[in-house]
């Protein structure tokens, strides 16, 4: 392959999105954003760059290895092209809208990472999501649920299945273990991979009580009755009391609103900054979750100040699978200065329809079903020869 | 449908009496067969037969549901996007440093030299030469590691051993002891959970196949 050949192919796991899927694309963007602002979200729309401190914490170190950096020539510092937009929306609310009460705030928008997230995944994923800020009760997790729910359906997934765990649980026992840094952090990873035979080798300093807890997490998924069994086989701590108490009642709230969730209590992999209710939704014929969310009450912290927030999002990109839209089609006029003619082609857009100017170039591509012709010396509109 | 994803060969043969237990049997042999996929007595459940270390790639991408893959391969593959949850306990071997017979390996690692160590795998050589301390300089070989420390290609080799029979018909001996190798379960996520009613009965009867085996 000769150098010009080479010059136009894009990195790994980079591509172009073409017309037929641009169409799908902007057009589920557009729908959802729409249904976001039926339910009172308002669309904000952070930088690309950044300071690395506010992209991620220096605890968050799954998100600064996926951050791609740069030094701000203006000041030497170094920022980050976001990889995630969820924490720059927390750093809005916190800082730069100040509100008392609720905020909801929801964005659109491309996001980079230095490596792929899922199987097959772009580098480039598009994110959209919705976040709630400043409401700590479960009412504000159901909606953000039955929002997800809803902005799937406009994509025309309607076989889903909901799975809904709690970061409370692992923070509860993990405390009472008093287990930090790696020790911590091996459970976590084995719990999220439901491996078992490690989980068993990494908890045998633990008192019988918490090992067992441990134990029983990755099994502790399937119907609501994950939930009555995780009452038996976990640790009374008042963490997870409480946590198993949301649970309980966020399936009843789920359940008026048409919604039969299912539990997977080992369910942690949603983010680092997740602290509470965790949530994805999986589809047929998808190998990876189609959207993701959960509670992340403390985010705010780094940005001085703490507010309760829930929220979800997904990568559009996931979702080219679907049948693209077909284009829609237009008419076809000829270019010219007629005044008759510049008016007409005018008025034909005005009433919303699409209107291509023939150029005369042979090969024509335009899609039109349509042609506008001058017959008895006026303009009217035909079936294409 | 349920897939199920096997290398040949001595995984093949020891999840044999696994599948049995869950009441399934393949139509087929693949020694003799060509056929890469093998349906078996169960309408809805089929085998695909791949490499062993492509085990954990073809459930990770949903093209398996399940699969058995050695420990020593997932290690490699990093087992992002999969569900683990049962150690088989079959196919078993150690992963273990191994030089040529009279080699100052213990003399080696003390100086704070490089070594050259030729391997397949490399992700747990070079963490557990990281954890030690030891700088190294991997070579990455497909294939009779064996022969690298026998024509100066490399001082030491991270392998698999089960027997020791090929590091002693090479005038090889095992320094080290890096981990305890056998194969696992593994379960591509979203199947879990969208295939959950189809795959636990399976999952439950190998667990249970498991561990009666144990209390023998």
């Amino acid at each position: 392959m000769n150098e010009i050949m080479r010059n136009w192919i894009l990195p790994e796991y980079i591509s172009d999105v073409l017309p037929c899927e641009a169409r799908l694309l902007e057009g589920l963007r557009r729908r959802m954003l729409d249904l976001f602002s039926c339910y009172g979200y308002e669309q904000v729309i952070p930088p690309l760059v950044e300071y690395v401190e506010s992209l991620f914490t220096q605890e968050d170190k799954a998100l600064d290895l996926k951050t791609f950096k740069l030094v701000d020539e203006l000041t030497g510092r170094q920022m980050g092209l976001r990889a995630d937009i969820t924490p720059q929306v927390a750093r809005i609310d916190a800082h730069i809208l100040n509100r008392k009460g609720v905020a909801r705030l929801c964005y659109a928008g491309s996001v980079v990472n230095t490596r792929p997230d899922g199987t097959l995944s772009s580098r480039e994923p598009r994110q959209i999501g919705a976040e709630i800020y400043g409401c700590a009760g479960l009412a504000a997790d159901v909606e953000i649920i039955e929002l997800m729910r809803e902005s799937l359906s406009l994509a025309g997934m309607n076989n889903l299945r909901l799975e809904i765990g709690h970061m409370g649980l692992f923070l509860a026992m993990a405390e009472a273990s008093g287990l930090d840094g790696s020790a911590r952090e091996e459970i976590f990873v084995a719990l999220q991979q439901k491996d078992l035979p490690s989980l068993k080798a990494s908890t045998t300093g633990l008192s019988a009580e918490l090992r067992q807890g441990f134990l029983a997490l990755p099994n502790c998924y399937g119907g609501a009755e994950v939930l009555k069994s995780a009452r038996e086989a976990l640790p009374a701590l008042p963490g997870v009391t409480e946590a198993l108490d949301a649970l309980d009642a966020l399936r009843a709230a789920l359940q008026v609103r048409g919604i039969e969730p299912c539990f997977d209590l080992a369910e942690l992999r949603s983010s680092y900054y997740h602290t509470g209710l965790v949530f994805a939704a999986y589809t047929p014929g998808y190998a990876n979750a189609v959207a993701r969310g959960g509670r992340y009450d403390s985010v705010g912290e780094k940005f001085g100040r703490p507010r309760p927030a829930t929220g979800f999002s997904l990568d559009l990109r996931e979702l080219s699978h679907l049948p693209f839209p077909a284009r829609r089609s237009g008419i076809l006029a000829p270019a010219g200065d007629e005044p008759a003619l510049v008016c007409c082609i005018r008025k034909l857009r005005e009433q919303g329809e699409i209107v291509v100017v023939d150029l005369g170039v042979v090969g024509d591509e335009s899609g039109c079903n349509r042609r506008l012709v001058k017959t008895d010396g006026d303009w009217k509109v035909v079936a294409q020869a | 449908m349920i897939t199920i994803a096997l290398s040949k060969g001595r995984i093949f043969e020891e999840t044999l009496p696994l599948l049995a237990a869950a009441g399934i049997t393949p139509n087929e042999d693949p020694e003799s067969s060509r056929k890469l996929i093998i349906g078996t007595n169960r309408d809805d459940v089929r085998l695909i037969i791949v490499r062993a270390s492509d085990v954990p790639t073809y459930v990770q991408y949903g093209a398996a549901d399940l699969g058995v893959a050695g420990k020593d391969v997932l290690l490699e593959h990093g087992g992002a996007g999969l569900y683990q949850p049962l150690d088989l306990e079959i196919a078993k071997c150690r992963l273990m440093v191994a030089v040529q017979n009279g080699f100052d390996y213990e003399g080696a690692v003390k100086q704070g030299a490089r070594l050259r160590v030729a391997t397949k795998y490399t992700q747990c050589a070079r963490e557990h030469f990281a954890a030690k301390g030891v700088h190294v300089d991997l070579i990455k070989l497909y294939g009779s590691m064996e022969l690298a420390p026998l024509v100066g290609l490399a001082d030491a080799i991270v392998d698999l051993v089960s027997t020791g029979g090929t590091l002693k018909a090479n005038n090889l001996v095992a320094v080290e002891h890096i981990r305890e190798i056998s194969s696992r379960l593994v379960v591509n996520q979203a199947a879990l959970k969208l295939k959950h009613d189809r795959i636990q009965p399976i999952i439950d009867t190998f667990t249970a196949t498991v561990q009666a085996r144990q209390q023998r």
